[in-house]
Formats: structure tokens, sequence, C-alpha cells
């Protein structure tokens, strides 16, 4: 003790407390120009892991099954709960717009189309990916946060093969399918404004729902509907995978999920239908 | 229990937080710097993916009804179809439902994060209401902000739909904008932003609702992230229809 003492007081000065030792000097760092780029590789990797272990043994079909049930149950409520109300909108403007011409007769036309086309295919999706999507990301998520997925890894289980696959088979399943029962309630919706509201006869509807439409239309539709599951499955189930940063991680994700697929839907969404129905 | 009666309970809990944050937040008041913070959150942050939305909903738009009007010979109609789908129901809907999707579940992961770490209770021990603290804050800066990116998105869709009308298409372009001007009117404006406020009102209250409910733990996160922004479309397609039949029916 005393010693100690002596030999500060010999010193002649006072130890700092906190001894910070010099930092060694690192190469200057460049900013890397293609860090946007960072996300879209990495992306681009989980498709390629993703579509190989989609084709490879094994296949879960118990986990697509179960997938296909549970999200097929889960989201179907969303997309006919809104498709509806939108139908009738449609009617509704529709009948306004017409009705300048006198030519009420075409306003199912119009609404059939519109909704085939367009709304059907974009509304599923985003309802989906609002529903769908954004809890794969939110189940991946806690998954990783609490190192199940290493878990599965350990016990020598893909999680790729156990996890991704089924979800995004589930999506590539489920969306063309609610694609096609928004069709029938969306025109369902447009046929109670005309009928119940605007006393249009039924026959006359029903005449002129497939003026403006025809098999086409329905399976470009499913076509778009199916690319968009197939993104949608992939995109959550990415975010999910690559969460990082505990609870608010497992948030950010499935933010980012559901404002990439409607930004990607839209954009997507342009360019199919000026390709589908733009030059014919 | 049965899911209607879980339905009936959320419902009631909803009206009870919403009849909660008025309260405390008439009496205690929200500080105005985190009324301007969250509404540069979200007004500057969700523009550019406001914009895209919006460029891309006037271009389909602009297609679609190119498409249905030339089979009545009445192609160069397009700009009217524009104003009419557009201006009146697509572009407010969208923006409501990007916000919806960008800062909705943004607030409500932030609030179930902060319920999952405790510290909405901590607040509370603290003697700060956390209703007028975290809630009204994003309340307000909505309803501000959703307004104006409703004005600026109606505005970019329509010019993206002119650019596509007249440059893809080839409808001239004086006969657009004449469509364009004398189809919009105060009363669709006025629609337009009423709109906008009810959904303002959805996405605040909603995504508070979820996340200050929010089970503890990443699941916990995730779910209220989830429900919160089902729940937010489904309110705002839904308000849609009755708003329109009130302005139009």
């Amino acid at each position: 003790m005393v010693a100690a003492f002596a030999r500060v007081a010999n010193r002649g000065a006072i130890p700092p407390l906190v001894y910070n030792p010099p930092v060694p000097p690192t190469a200057p760092t460049t900013p890397d120009p293609l860090a946007w780029l960072r996300p879209v590789d990495a992306f681009g990797r989980f498709t390629g892991r993703a579509l190989l272990a989609a084709v490879r043994e094994p296949l879960f079909w118990g986990e697509v099954a179960y997938h296909i049930r549970v999200i097929g149950g889960r989201c179907m409520g969303p997309v006919l709960i809104t498709i509806v109300p939108f139908g009738m909108v449609l009617g509704l403007q529709g009948m306004n717009i017409f009705a300048m011409m006198g030519a009420q007769r075409l306003m199912s036309g119009l609404v059939t189309l519109i909704i085939v086309r367009e709304l059907a295919p974009v509304l599923a999706a985003v309802l989906t990916a609002a529903q769908g999507g954004s809890s794969y990301a939110a189940e991946l998520g806690a998954m990783r946060i609490k190192e199940e997925l290493d878990a599965t890894e350990v016990m020598a289980v893909d999680p790729m093969a156990f996890h991704v696959v089924p979800r995004v088979l589930a999506m590539v399943v489920v969306n063309p399918v609610l694609t096609i029962l928004a069709i029938l309630f969306g025109v369902g919706g447009g046929y109670i404004v005309a009928v119940v509201s605007y006393d249009q006869a039924s026959g006359v509807f029903m005449h002129n729902m497939t003026e403006l439409i025809g098999l086409y239309d329905i399976a470009a539709a499913v076509a778009k509907a199916t690319c968009y599951g197939l993104f949608l499955g992939l995109l959550s189930t990415f975010q999910g995978f690559h969460t990082t940063g505990g609870a608010e991680g497992v948030g950010r994700a499935v933010n980012n999920t559901v404002v990439y697929t409607i930004v990607f839907l839209l954009v997507f969404n342009y360019a199919a239908s000026s390709l589908l129905f733009g030059w014919r | 229990m049965g899911t209607v009666l879980r339905f009936v309970r959320a419902l009631g809990a909803y009206g009870y937080f919403v009849w909660d944050c008025t309260r405390f937040t008439l009496r205690y008041g929200a500080r105005w710097e985190r009324v301007m913070l969250e509404t540069y959150k979200v007004g500057i942050r969700a523009l550019p993916i406001l914009l895209v939305m919006a460029v891309f909903v006037g271009t389909n738009v602009a297609i679609q009804g190119y498409t249905a009007f030339s089979t009545l010979g009445a192609g160069n109609m397009v700009g009217m179809f524009v104003s009419m789908a557009g201006v009146r129901e697509i572009c407010p809907l969208l923006a409501g439902v990007m916000v919806a999707a960008k800062t909705g579940t943004e607030m409500a992961a932030q609030l179930a994060v902060m319920r999952t770490r405790e510290q909405i209770d901590a607040l509370e021990v603290m003697a700060v209401n956390p209703h007028a603290e975290l809630v009204a804050p994003n309340f307000l800066a909505v309803l501000i902000a959703l307004p104006l990116l409703t004005l600026i998105g109606l505005a970019a869709s329509l010019a993206a739909a002119y650019a596509v009308a007249v440059h893809q298409l080839g409808v001239s372009p004086g006969e657009y904008s004449d469509y364009v001007w004398s189809n919009i009117t105060r009363l669709d404006l006025l629609n337009a932003l009423t709109k906008s406020v009810v959904y303002a009102v959805v996405i605040s209250t909603v995504s508070g609702f979820f996340g200050f409910f929010s089970e503890k733990g990443p699941e916990g996160v995730g779910k209220a992230t989830n429900g919160a922004v089902v729940t937010m479309c489904i309110v705002c397609i839904c308000a849609t229809y009755l708003l329109t039949a009130v302005f139009y029916g």
C-alpha cells in the first residue's frame, strides 16, 4: 500500500483512471459505390438458394399443405371483404360515366374489365402481402431472433427446404386462387349496385359482362397473380430470414416487406399491363 | 371464446383506447417538437414511395381507361376517366394504403417494441402519460401530412397519365387536359381531402392500438405489425365505399 502511494508520489503525476491505448492507424475507408446493390445481390442469392431447394429433395409436402391451408384461410377474408366494396365503387362511378353517353349497358363490361385486368390481381396481392407476407416475415424474423433457424440447421434439416420453400410454394398456389375468387366477388359487387341500386335488368348486366374481355384476360390475370405470388413469397421470407437486431428488427422486416411489395406490384403491374394489354 | 365475441371485445377495447387518447391528450397536451418530428417522418420519408406509386397508378389508369373507351370510339376521353377514377377513388385510397403500409406499420412496430422493453410502463412510472406522449403526436402528424401527400399524389398521377396518354397512346395534349380540367370539380377535391382525413384517423389510431396492446417479445412485435397493417387496409378500403356513396351516391 505504502509502496504504491510512494510510486505515484515519486512519479510526480497522477496516472489517468482509464488508459486509452493509441488507435492503430487504419487504411482510409473509401465509400462503397455499389452499396445500394448489396440488398439486391443478397436477394438474388436467396432466390437462387430457394429455387434450388425447391427442385431438390426433400420437399416437405406436409408443410406445403399446412401453409396453403393457413395462408389461404387467413387471406381469403381480407381479400373478399375489400374487393366487394371496390366492385361497388366501380359500379357507382361507371354508372355515372356511362349515363352521360346513355350507354349504361356497357357499365358491367367496364367493371369486369377493370376488375379482371387490374384490380383483382393487384388487390389480392396487396392484401396477401399485408396479411400473409407480413406474417411470414414476422414468423421467420422471430425464429431468426430466437435462433430457431440455427437450431433447425444444427439438427441437419435445411431451413431453406423446411421453412422457406413451403411458404413460397403456398404463396404461389394461393395467390391465383384468391385472384379468381376476387374476380367473382368484385363483379358481384358491381352486380349489386347495378341491379339493386340502379334497377338495371339482370340480363343486361350478365350479357354485357363479357363484352370487353375474353379468356385471354383471365389467363393473363392468373399468370400475373402467379408471378406476384412467387415474388411475394420470396421477398417476405427473405426479409424474415435475414432479420437482425432483436425485436425492432422484426418490425423493420415486416415494414420492409409490405412497402417493397406494394411498390414492386405497382411497377410490375404497369409493365405487365403494357405488355399484355397495351399493344394488342 | 368465439371469433365473433373476440372481435366485439377487440372493438370495445379499441373504442376505449381512442377515448383514452382523446381524454389524456386534451388533459395533458401533445408535445409540439414530437408532433413536428413525426410529421417529418410521415411526410418526407413516405414521399418518394408515394411519388413512385402515384406515377404508376396514373399510367395504369390511363392505359385501362384508354382500352375501355376505345371500344366506344372515344379513346380520347381518357382524360375524363383519369380524373374520375384517379382523382375520386384510386389516388386518395392508395395514398392512404401506402402511408398505412409505410408509416402505420412503423408506428405500430415502434410502440410494440416499447411495450416489449417495458418502456411504456417506464413512462407511466415516471408520471408521463403514454397516450398523450406517444399516440397523440402520431395522430396529429398523420392528420397534417396525409392530406398534403394526397394532393401531391394527385398531381403526380395526373402528370404521369398525361405522359402516357400523349406519348404512348397518342391522345392530343389539348384534348387530354380539357377532359381532365372540365371533370375535376371542387366536390372531387373535397371528397379526396375528406377521405384522407378519415384514413389519417384510422391509420394513427389502429396502429397505435395494435402497438400499444401488443404481446411482449419478437413474435408480439411481428403479430402487432401484421394485425395493424391488415386492419388498416381493410378499414380504409371499406371506408372508401361509404364515403363515395355519401359524396356521389
